[in-house]
């Protein structure tokens, strides 16, 4: 079996984000499963663009996570999926 | 904006065992007329009783050079009106006035007026210059000694620096190794010295040079108050903080044209603001996420910018900072501190506000208040100006 790729994770840090529990996700250190989290490749970025779209279902906070956008994220919920797509 | 900055600093140690001082230094900058005055007084004695004394004379000297007023004059007026020691029989306080205007670069008029301190110093790079002083003999009823007040008027250039001094800097080391203490001579070439290792010594670190070697000369034990003031003339150092999308996509180009023309540091304030400089320069934007605290979310990383930070959060946060005057080594390591060591370290900010309306703060459920964006920069200029002299200013795109 070859080695897996890593995941992409991109969690916005921009002000709508930040403040709606963004910074909440930036402790990921702290609460992330270490074999997940040595899976994954988190950066940051300044705005994922989807707090400005008001047809969006999903509000702040945004991350990115490979190809896909999730909005409403909680450390839970960021834990959940990110061992899914890990395990995936 | 001025083509020249008039760096003024001073650094203090009190006589040892004093809370309070007997050196007052004062300054006060008038922009509408490229004026700046500051004023070195030294109260006879020590203490609280000193501190009165000498802020007395500080700010008299300061109100009166501002003022019509003759000279000698307003000195005789300083005299007449400071009170008596009790133990002395006496009411004296030395000063010395700086008074500099600086209608251009190369028109830097001081008007220096000494009383009873140390002659003061003035260096064109590290080459100490002498000038010419007139003495006037104030006879004024009822002095107790020979009043002579010295008065000399010349011109600085981009590069001068004068240092003004008490005489516990003068003193010091005196009965301590140093016969007759450091002098005059050893002053000017500790100043030399300190000049030609730095040239571009800031008049902070260079007036805290030497007060601090005063006081090791004294062995860390002051027998007086310790002050040195620095004026040094130079090129200002400009940052260009620029915040907010500009109103229409098309004035994008010309918010790129006017960061690329800016000679000085460059900071990005703003999430959408970091994005289209990104793609107007083909730069990549990394968020750097060792760099953030719970109130401000990450700095990233441009070339080309120096810094680049959120927007409104980090904005407000580093305006409060600058109104409460708090200090850097109190901050944690966010880009609220790199922005404030930043503002702190330049002399002419520059701020260009985009004025297009950020969709997602539109949301009533964001939980902080989030002001606008002019309000915001409005404080911060006030604080820049009011606690830290900064020259600020500002345009709309």
């Amino acid at each position: 079996m070859g080695k897996k790729e890593r995941v992409t994770v991109r969690i916005c840090v921009g002000t709508a984000c930040f403040v709606q529990g963004g910074a909440d996700l930036l402790l990921y250190h702290e609460f992330l499963d270490p074999v997940v989290l040595a899976n994954c490749e988190i950066e940051g970025v300044s705005c994922l663009g989807k707090c400005k779209q008001s047809d969006a279902n999903a509000r702040a906070p945004f991350v990115q996570i490979g190809s896909v956008i999730y909005g409403d994220m909680t450390q839970e919920r960021f834990c959940t999926l990110l061992a899914e797509a890990v395990n995936a | 904006m001025n083509d020249v900055f008039i760096d003024v600093d001073y650094a203090q140690i009190y006589k040892t065992g004093q809370k309070i001082g007997g050196d007052v230094f004062l300054l006060s900058r008038n922009p509408d007329r490229n004026q700046i005055v500051c004023t070195l007084s030294d109260g006879l004695g020590s203490g609280v009783k000193a501190n009165v004394l000498a802020s007395l004379t500080a700010h008299m000297a300061h109100k009166l050079s501002f003022s019509e007023m003759d000279l000698t004059h307003s000195a005789k007026i300083i005299m007449n009106t400071l009170p008596v020691c009790k133990e002395r029989k006496i009411s004296y306080a030395t000063f010395s006035i700086v008074d500099i205007r600086h209608p251009s670069l190369d028109d830097i008029q001081v008007n220096l007026v000494e009383y009873d301190n140390p002659p003061a110093l003035l260096f064109r790079d590290s080459t100490p210059l002498p000038w010419d002083r007139e003495m006037i003999d104030l006879q004024r009823d009822g002095a107790f000694k020979k009043e002579v007040l010295s008065r000399s008027v010349f011109k600085m250039s981009v590069g001068d620096r004068l240092i003004v001094f008490s005489d516990g800097v003068t003193q010091a080391g005196m009965g301590k190794g140093l016969p007759l203490g450091w002098r005059l001579d050893g002053v000017r070439q500790f100043a030399q010295q300190q000049i030609e290792a730095n040239p571009s010594i800031s008049s902070h670190d260079l007036s805290r040079a030497i007060v601090r070697k005063a006081n090791g000369l004294d062995r860390l034990s002051s027998k007086d108050d310790i002050t040195c003031m620095v004026v040094y003339a130079r090129k200002p150092r400009r940052t260009l903080v620029v915040t907010g999308p500009p109103f229409t996509k098309e004035k994008d180009e010309l918010l790129g044209e006017k960061l690329r023309a800016f000679e000085g540091r460059k900071i990005l304030s703003g999430g959408t603001t970091a994005l289209i400089v990104s793609r107007l320069f083909g730069k990549k934007l990394k968020v750097d996420l060792s760099c953030w605290s719970p109130d401000v979310p990450p700095c990233s990383t441009m070339e080309g910018v120096d810094l680049v930070t959120e927007g409104m959060l980090t904005l407000s946060k580093v305006a409060t900072v600058l109104e409460e005057k708090r200090s850097v080594r109190s901050l944690p390591n966010d880009a609220v501190r790199k922005f404030v060591e930043v503002m702190q370290d330049s002399d002419q900010v520059h701020f260009i506000v985009g004025t297009k309306i950020n969709d997602a703060h539109q949301d009533p459920s964001i939980p902080v208040e989030i002001g606008i964006r002019r309000t915001i920069i409005g404080r911060l200029r006030k604080a820049l100006e009011d606690n830290y002299l900064k020259e600020t200013s500002q345009e709309y795109l």
